[in-house]
């Protein structure tokens, strides 16, 4: 059993357990956290599976996890791990059945004052326009060659249908294709699952949230972000939905016994991996880049949609309700990038599961418009708390391989949290706070409920005070539409 | 090939504390009917949907790797049949049963949408254990 004496603190907010610790680590574990959510994860099995991606072959540097750390299977939510390019690996459940779920952020220049008398209509106009719910179906029906396509081309198709505005790609991670994608390594079943489903949000922890903003930390860099004190945002969390789920369940399967012909021994059977240069490897990587591109073009049609919503609502009634996006993360993927370590250029495959890219200032791979400022982090809160936006850093490039936190982290089970919660309980708390609320599923509601998660604002402390992302503004909500 | 009723096979498996997601020892006195308790498990979790006559068939066949692989295969393919033709079985039926094969008959019904909220069965820690009663296995589910 871990315990704290098991870590050595490098830094404030640094924890390392040795690679001596146990003989098939690699590298040293490390996690960012302070005191209380360095003992929050070790209640659970969150350390061991952290220490167990240490084993990963082509690892370097650290095995990280985030201070929003918590059970995962295989890797832990919250964890980072880069391995060195050709032969390092690439691990299916290193990147999760729902691969690149992330999350999107629109802004309004309208006040929450403004679009106040209409916010159950907004909330309403949401919970009818974006499918919602475990088997939602969306709107539009593609064609076999269409799907391929989206799969090919990710948020850029959805440019040519009218769906999606340049300046939205622009702030998409990857620009909202991942090169390489290649439709031809996705199952029929994978099509299948996913073909309906473009355009819509799921159940469990997605989300839409119409916010507030309640704080704003750096001015400068909010007003380069569009971002003003007291305006309303919209937030997007959602995935690749069934057409992701199937691919990592397809490759995961394959590969528990293709990890075996390439002499590779593991302590879990999920963390299953090949070298990323092998042939196994790069049909994995060009069917994760398809899910990836699904999961990007669905986070940008829910995006039209909301859009939609809000005129269909507000046009006529106040004069600015145009929302304009942000950015969009993903945090659960596997990347190539490039980052020095030790003083030298690598190539690296960086998997974030449960974790988010945070390059920055000065990294040749975002906009120019956001080049000298750092790409934008979204951290979306446990239900009905605070939600932030940070930047990414300088430190985190040295530090993190440009990664940071994903969001809350769970602390308790969904079965305990539907014991303790009663959904329509908490949709009362929640309207007393102002909260307008639009759920299909109240047990689904309770699952989510606030007391199933940790502080997300103790989490951002700790990336902002490590130097691993910049804290920019807080958001609150004021209607949150859930499957 | 036998029929048990769906709360024999209920009481076959427990859930177990996962923070994350959703996990459960299964057991059963051989692998055909770990395999079919394990299945009851699984449709379990979504709840009951509005009841109806049993109205689908299907006959399919899973094959794995070795019997760990069989029980995943088994059950994301049910998944996968849910969700894809929005469909709900409540009793299954195998036959041809070894490590790495299976051949079952699906009942069920048609539904007007998938009611399933799982993304997938892992293998986080599986191992298909031979027991002095039979077989156990503990399976984490994402949701």
């Amino acid at each position: 059993m871990l315990s704290p004496h098991n870590f050595v603190r490098v830094a404030e907010f640094v924890w390392e357990i040795p690679a001596t610790y146990r003989d098939d680590m690699r590298v040293p574990a490390r996690l960012y956290a302070d005191e209380e959510l360095l003992n929050a994860a070790l209640t659970d099995d969150s350390i061991v599976q952290l220490v167990n991606t240490a084993t990963l072959p082509g690892i370097i540097q650290h095995a990280i996890a985030m201070p929003d750390i918590h059970q995962g299977y295989g890797f832990p939510i919250g964890g980072v791990v880069a391995t060195r390019l050709p032969h390092g690996v690439i691990s299916p459940g290193g990147v999760g059945y729902d691969i690149n779920c992330g999350v999107r952020l629109l802004v309004s220049q309208a006040t929450v004052e403004e679009i106040h008398p209409f916010l159950e209509q907004i909330a309403s106009a949401l919970y009818a326009n974006c499918p919602s719910g475990v088997g939602a179906k969306g709107s539009l029906r593609l064609t076999n060659t269409e799907l391929d396509e989206v799969l090919h081309e990710g948020a850029r198709w959805m440019l040519g249908k009218g769906y999606a505005r340049k300046e939205d790609l622009d702030h998409t991670e990857e620009f909202g294709r991942i090169p390489g994608a290649d439709a031809a390594y996705v199952s029929e079943h994978a099509h299948e699952r996913g073909r309906g489903q473009l355009g819509t949000l799921g159940a469990g922890n997605h989300f839409i949230e119409v916010d507030r903003i309640a704080e704003v930390y750096d001015h400068a860099i909010a007003a380069r972000l569009n971002i003003y004190q007291d305006n309303v945002a919209v937030q997007i969390h959602c995935g690749s939905r069934g057409l992701g789920h199937q691919v990592c369940e397809d490759y995961v399967s394959r590969f528990q016994k293709t990890v075996h012909d390439y002499g590779i021994t593991l302590p879990d059977r999920e963390l299953v991996c090949v070298p990323f240069d092998s042939e196994e490897g790069q049909e994995y990587f060009r069917a994760m880049a398809c899910a990836a591109n699904f999961a990007f073009a669905n986070r940008q049609l829910l995006a039209h949609l909301i859009r939609q919503s809000f005129e269909q609502v507000l046009a006529g009634k106040i004069r600015d309700f145009n929302l304009h996006q942000v950015y969009d993360i993903a945090h659960n993927m596997a990347k190539i990038e490039e980052h020095q370590v030790d003083g030298h250029d690598l190539r690296l495959c960086v998997h974030r599961k449960g974790a988010t890219r945070a390059f920055g200032p000065g990294s040749a791979v975002l906009p120019d418009d956001l080049r000298d400022v750092g790409q934008p982090v979204l951290i979306p809160g446990s239900m009905g708390t605070a939600s932030y936006v940070l930047t990414g850093t300088t430190g985190a490039m040295q530090q993190t391989f440009g990664s940071t936190c994903h969001g809350a982290g769970r602390v308790m089970s969904r079965a305990k949290a539907k014991k303790v919660v009663r959904g329509t309980d908490l949709r009362q708390q929640l309207k007393s706070r102002g909260i307008v609320v639009r759920a299909g599923s109240m047990s689904g509601l309770a699952e989510e409920a606030p007391a199933a998660y940790k502080d997300v604002s103790r989490v951002v402390e700790v990336v902002h005070k490590a130097g691993i992302a910049k804290k920019i503004v807080r958001l609150e909500p004021i209607a949150v539409i859930k499957g | 090939m036998a029929l048990r009723g769906n709360l024999e096979a209920a009481m076959s498996s427990e859930e177990v504390d996962h923070t994350a997601d959703r996990a459960f020892r299964i057991r059963g006195r051989n692998l055909a009917e770990l395999l079919e308790n394990a299945a009851h498990a699984i449709v379990a979790l979504d709840g009951k949907p509005p009841a109806g006559e049993c109205v689908i068939q299907r006959v399919i066949e899973v094959e794995g790797s070795d019997r760990e692989t069989l029980l995943v295969n088994w059950l994301n393919e049910i998944l996968y049949l849910e969700q894809a033709h929005h469909e709900f079985y409540d009793r299954f039926l195998l036959s041809d049963v070894n490590e790495n094969h299976l051949r079952a008959q699906l009942h069920g019904r048609q539904l007007d949408r998938s009611v399933t909220s799982i993304k997938a069965v892992t293998f986080h820690n599986l191992e298909v254990k031979e027991t002095p009663e039979g077989f156990e296995a503990t399976i984490v589910v994402d949701v």
